[in-house]
């Protein structure tokens, strides 16, 4: 078992290996267009965007510290990769952060409409940012990611609501362990 | 007084008329051309939908192209025809 685990993981590390050395800098049409995405964000005070690399507008961060609702006083980091082909297609968006959410598994895959069949490429970074903003005021019961933690928001909000509270403090909601993540 | 035009040289500026100053998809001015192109004009039309949504020719056709089942506006969504 513990063999196939750390195959598994040499197999990832390979992978992203390649990913990065097939990606060298070159002002596309994708980097231009995210260039006016980011002159143009707007962000609401609950959100702070961080670049870990400046020259490199296509992989960034998003921090959302929701100021009201289940998950107020939380912290919660989005990771996004913008692909050569944006606007035409939408960023890949993923949860770095474990969260106790219907519309987010404990992967961090996110269930929003603009990130996958209703994305047009009209839309901006700004969309995205409001639309995961809404995520954490209205968690969504319907077309869940997190089937448990749906159940639990349409049949009992009280317990639901504790639930979020005892995942954000870090402890074990369910069978899963979820990490501190107040502010 | 009468004058006696020697010689004369017109100069002529010209511009789309669009309801926007920018492309929605890829945000360069309409003035200016996709970002797949080197100089605006006629090589790099505008085109109009008939729900009056305008974009560079090369962007909606990039977009309509990438779209399998229904193609929409990427504006209001309304199924995209070209305005004649």
């Amino acid at each position: 078992m513990i063999k196939l685990f750390s195959l598994k993981n040499q197999k990832k590390d390979g992978e992203q290996g390649s990913i990065r050395a097939g990606n060298p800098k070159r002002a596309s049409a994708a980097q231009l267009r995210i260039t006016k995405d980011i002159n143009e964000l707007t962000l609401p005070k609950t959100c702070n965007i961080d670049f870990a690399d400046p020259d490199d507008l296509l992989n960034f961060k998003l921090i959302i510290s929701p100021d009201e609702g289940f998950y107020k006083g939380g912290k919660f980091v989005f990771s996004f990769k913008v692909s050569s082909n944006y606007p035409h297609e939408p960023p890949k968006v993923k949860c770095e952060t474990m969260v106790y959410h219907p519309n987010i598994d404990l992967e961090g895959n996110v269930c929003l409409n603009i990130l996958r069949e209703d994305w047009k490429p009209v839309l901006t970074i700004n969309s995205i940012v409001y639309g995961l903003q809404y995520l954490f005021l209205e968690p969504n019961p319907e077309d869940p990611l997190n089937k448990e933690a749906a159940e639990v928001l349409q049949n009992n909000r009280r317990l639901f609501e504790q639930n979020v509270r005892k995942a954000m403090l870090g402890g074990v909601v369910g069978n899963t362990y979820f990490e501190r993540c107040l502010k | 007084m009468k004058v006696k035009i020697k010689s004369w040289r017109g100069v002529a500026v010209w511009k789309w008329i669009a309801n926007d100053d920018n492309c929605g998809i890829c945000r360069n001015g309409f003035d200016g051309c996709c970002p797949d192109c080197k100089m605006p004009g006629d090589e790099c039309p505008l085109v109009w939908g008939q729900c009056s949504h305008c974009f560079h020719i090369h962007c909606i056709m990039k977009w309509l192209n990438s779209q399998n089942v229904h193609q929409l506006c990427p504006m209001c969504r309304q199924e995209w025809k070209f305005k004649e």
